[in-house]
């Protein structure tokens, strides 16, 4: 082997963050003016490869700062310091349709980082690289514990900070695909607030009795959070995101047991029959079935399915009756709900009813509906089950990967400043125009 | 409450007036009881944490982590405690003292501790000024025997100005936070071939990797953690036992290892398929100095760099063949304090030292760093610095010669961020002593070190040249000076 092509030195610091946290990425001693390629690689949990990689020239002084250094081509271009993760895509030769989900949050998500000699594009597998570096990222920090909850016939998991609290509890809903889905709660809990993820569709006891879960089931959930001697029973906000915001807004409404100090409502709507079911709300986007649409990839787009914003009162969430703070994280190109649109919405119907001071919107150009934690890759569509179709679909969730990656990075930090401080900072409920 | 109601309906109707004013007064009585139970429901729920957050929570032992408080009140006293266990059960401990100011909350990485076991701004104070807590066993020293786990510390934020040892004042909030002397991808393999004891860490990636051959003092035993933390870092590093060792052949307190042990240790370096056999530098603590200094100059190996902290030019207990003889075999220039400490000091006085003992450093051929910690009570660094300076000068070779040297410092000049035990249990000798304190042990004096995150930065920085510079010779290409390099590394410290 060439002699100079072994003394470059790769490091990657801190080697084992959080999922949320940036690292930096250096290369030293590399041939001043060389052209090398940083490349990621991960094998997610169901077996698949993702990989994502940049083109670079050494300086002067042999040095690549990925932080400092932009990307002249590969899945990423410019300065990115966190480009080799959120641009993460299958390796050529994967099947379509797949989408990076962590289910065992309990380990770290493992990445190999290498270094490669020249701008490479392809054939990685068969080149041996200059260097490489092992890094993880975990979804929950040292000292968090989880639990799981099933009294009441919840299917849920409690994700509690190291300390003795008590801490600001949080309930965490995710959308029509169901499950139990604990990452986000997880990474919550290492920022210091008790939160519990809810499966409120796939749940045991509707697997078990055939029969979808109603306002109880989530009273339920706010109740147990509410009791638990490490929680601060009145500082508790709700997230949502897609499904999860219709049953988040419905619960911060119409709810008389759930008093939220705060609710995040992410790629969602306020559409819905007023006082329906679970079961009935579900209904009633069947209803609208025949406005889905097909894009040409013959991917499903299900964002009509709520247009237009109705003007009938008793299908809209009375948001002039909020008392609490609400962020709204929108994704103008959401091709599965039409969040913008509600999102306008909300917004008139806040400032008719004199509430609009509680309202921050975080609009997104370019962002689609899966607005997520940061640095994990965006999908442009994927297949989907969701609890009322049987068969898996391509469901196109939209957005341009580089704008949605900017919009989850900025939209996380945004959202866990708001639950800051509204959960924690004690302050008068107000909007947050300066996030 | 429901049985006053029944014994209120069922008594005669001439107790009427009697009946409704029980009545009454019970309905208040329930009510004002109920109001109680639920205001204290109501306060304990109000009641809130501050949150405390650390970054990053799983680091290397040698990497900064930044605590912050937030939420707190303004103007408000606070004490950030770390606590934590040694693998032997021990309990740990360090505080501080902060005062939030007007934005509410604290930031160990700016703020200056007003009090407790450090003053001033102190980011890592809290790992570096760990103590083992009160009433603990006498003699401590913290070394992590299992790189493979890492140390877990709690830090918490407690009202007021304390200290643990109080144990009376309310936590506020805890973050958890793990220190790790290995890096992901760090593989560790344990190496009992050629008769040698050691264990070999290579970093991730294919290499091939510059290395180090690693090697403590007197103490005996295998520490493996600077080897570990030097993976991390992209050295493949293996360090060796020479005394005190069970897969060792001869007593535990004689080296019974002579030259041709550490040439097979080399070598088994220069013979791995991942390191490259050019790049290789020994670096030695304390009387690993004098083998060190050895392994350049008597064995036929030729090491790339040499790194050499506290110890001596050379040693009246190593003979020719390189083995030694006991420590306590020759005791004349040993010193007592009155508590019955030793300091070994005075018996690697270069003067103390016979010339045929002296290792011949002017046939040294590599970059040499001496680090000396100018208040080693325990081996005369500054006089050995001196004479192996003199004797690199006098050959012309200066300018392999690099000197750092820290007031305040002692013997135990080791990874930063981590504790050193101001005396620490050297060997125990449980049979009768001539020596006029306790006849349990004798305690070495070392004194407490100042951990400088200055030494640290040139450090690696130091080996990074080292490497780098001749890699560039070696190839004959563009040959930056070292200094070039030296602008864009990051601080790792400096």
């Amino acid at each position: 082997m060439d002699r100079k092509q072994y003394c470059v030195k790769l490091s990657v610091q801190p080697s084992r963050g959080l999922m949320d946290e940036k690292f930096i990425v250096l290369v030293q001693n590399a041939l001043p003016g060389s052209q090398l390629t940083i490349r990621a690689l991960h094998q997610c949990e169901d077996g698949h490869s993702w990989e994502a990689f940049g083109h670079y020239t050494a300086d002067t002084t042999g040095t690549i700062n990925v932080s400092e250094d932009p990307s002249i081509g590969g899945t990423y271009s410019g300065v990115e310091q966190m480009g080799l993760l959120w641009s993460f895509r299958p390796i050529p030769g994967s099947k379509s349709g797949l989408r990076m989900r962590k289910k065992n949050i309990q380990t770290p998500m493992e990445v190999t980082i290498s270094v490669y000699q020249g701008h490479q594009t392809e054939g990685f597998a068969d080149l041996v690289p200059l260097s490489g570096v092992a890094v993880e990222r975990w979804y929950m920090a040292p000292g968090v514990r989880r639990i799981p909850v099933t009294e009441g016939g919840l299917t849920a998991a409690l994700f509690l900070p190291s300390g003795p609290g008590p801490f600001p509890g949080l309930l965490d809903l995710w959308g029509g695909g169901g499950q139990l889905v604990e990452y986000r709660a997880a990474l919550l809990a290492s920022h210091g607030f008790a939160s519990m993820a809810i499966d409120y569709l796939t749940a045991k006891i509707t697997m078990e009795t055939g029969k979808m879960v109603d306002n109880q089931y989530f009273e339920t959930a706010y109740r147990v959070l509410q009791q638990h001697p490490q929680v601060c029973g009145s500082k508790i906000a709700m997230i949502g995101l897609s499904f999860g915001t219709s049953i988040t807004l419905k619960m911060a409404v119409y709810s008389e047991v759930i008093k939220l100090s705060a609710a995040v409502c992410i790629s969602g709507s306020h559409v819905q029959p007023v006082d329906g079911s679970v079961e009935e709300i579900l209904r009633f986007f069947q209803k609208n079935g025949e406005k889905t649409r097909f894009s040409e990839k013959n991917e499903v787009i299900w964002r009509d399915l709520l247009l237009p914003i109705p003007t009938d009162p008793s299908l809209k969430v009375n948001v002039g009756r909020l008392q609490c703070p609400l962020l709204l994280v929108v994704g103008e190109d959401d091709q599965n709900w039409p969040s913008q649109e509600s999102a306008l919405d909300i917004k008139e119907m806040m400032a008719r009813a004199g509430n609009s001071h509680l309202l921050t919107v975080l609009s997104y150009p370019n962002a689609g509906h899966l607005i997520e934690p940061p640095y994990t890759p965006h999908a442009r569509s994927s297949t989907l089950k969701t609890v009322e179709i049987e068969e898996k679909v391509m469901c196109l969730w939209g957005g341009q990967t580089v704008e949605h990656s900017r919009a989850q990075e900025d939209a996380w930090k945004k959202m866990v400043v708001f639950l800051k401080e509204n959960l924690y900072g004690g302050r008068n409920p107000t909007s947050f125009s300066h996030l | 409450m429901i049985s006053i109601i029944f014994f209120n309906l069922y008594m005669p109707e001439e107790c009427l007036y009697q009946k409704f004013s029980v009545l009454f007064v019970c309905v208040c009585i329930y009510m004002f009881v109920c109001f109680l139970t639920g205001e204290v429901r109501r306060k304990s729920s109000f009641r809130q944490s501050p949150l405390l957050s650390a970054a990053p929570v799983r680091a290397l032992i040698d990497e900064q982590i930044s605590i912050k408080g937030r939420f707190l009140s303004q103007n408000y006293p606070v004490t950030v405690c770390a606590q934590m266990h040694s693998e032997e059960g021990d309990l740990w401990e360090a505080f501080a003292h902060y005062t939030t100011n007007a934005s509410r909350s604290i930031n160990l990485t700016s703020d200056h501790s007003v009090g407790g076991s450090y003053l001033g701004c102190e980011p890592m104070g809290l790992f570096w000024a760990l103590e083992p807590a009160l009433r603990s066993r006498e003699g401590l020293r913290l070394r992590k025997r299992n790189v493979e786990t890492p140390y877990i510390v709690n830090i918490s934020l407690l009202e007021g100005h304390t200290s643990p040892s109080e144990g009376q004042s309310t936590e506020l909030a805890a973050v958890t936070v793990e220190r790790w002397y290995m890096a992901p991808g760090v593989r560790r393999i344990e190496i009992r071939q050629n008769k040698i004891v050691g264990t070999l860490f290579l970093p991730p990636g294919p290499g091939p990797f510059p290395a180090m051959l690693d090697l403590w003092g007197m103490g005996g035993g295998l520490s493996e953690y600077r080897s570990a933390l030097f993976a991390s870092r992209g050295f493949a590093s293996l360090s060796v036992a020479y005394m005190g060792h069970k897969d060792l052949p001869g007593p535990p307190d004689i080296m019974s290892v002579a030259n041709l042990y550490f040439k097979s240790a080399f070598q088994l370096l220069q013979d791995h398929c991942q390191v490259d056999a050019d790049r290789i530098g020994v670096i030695g603590l304390s009387f690993g100095v004098c083998l060190t200094l050895r392994i350049a100059t008597r064995i036929g190996v030729k090491p790339s760099c040499l790194i050499c902290i506290n110890g001596p030019v050379g040693s009246p207990l190593l003979d020719e063949d390189g083995k030694t003889k006991t420590i306590e075999s020759d005791q004349k220039h040993w010193e007592l304090d009155d508590r019955g400490r030793v300091s070994f000091r005075h018996v690697s006085l270069p003067d103390n030292l016979p010339a045929e003992n002296k290792q011949k450093v002017k046939n040294i051929t590599c970059p040499l760093m001496y680090i000396v910690g100018e208040d080693d009570l325990c081996a005369a660094s500054t006089e050995n610095a001196d004479v192996i300076e003199e004797a690199l000068r006098s050959a012309g070779k200066s300018q392999l010669f690099t000197r750092l040297s820290y007031p305040g410092a002692g013997h135990l000049i080791e990874p930063p961020y981590a504790p050193c035990a101001r005396v620490s249990l050297w060997r125990a000798k449980p049979e009768k002593c001539e020596l006029k304190f306790s006849s349990h042990c004798i305690l070495l004096r070392i004194q407490y070190i100042m951990v400088n995150k200055f030494a640290v930065g040139c450090f690696w920085v130091f080996l990074f040249v080292c490497f780098s510079s001749l890699q560039y010779s070696l190839c004959g290409e563009v040959t930056p000076h070292p200094t070039l390099l030296l602008k864009k590394i990051p601080g790792r410290g400096s």
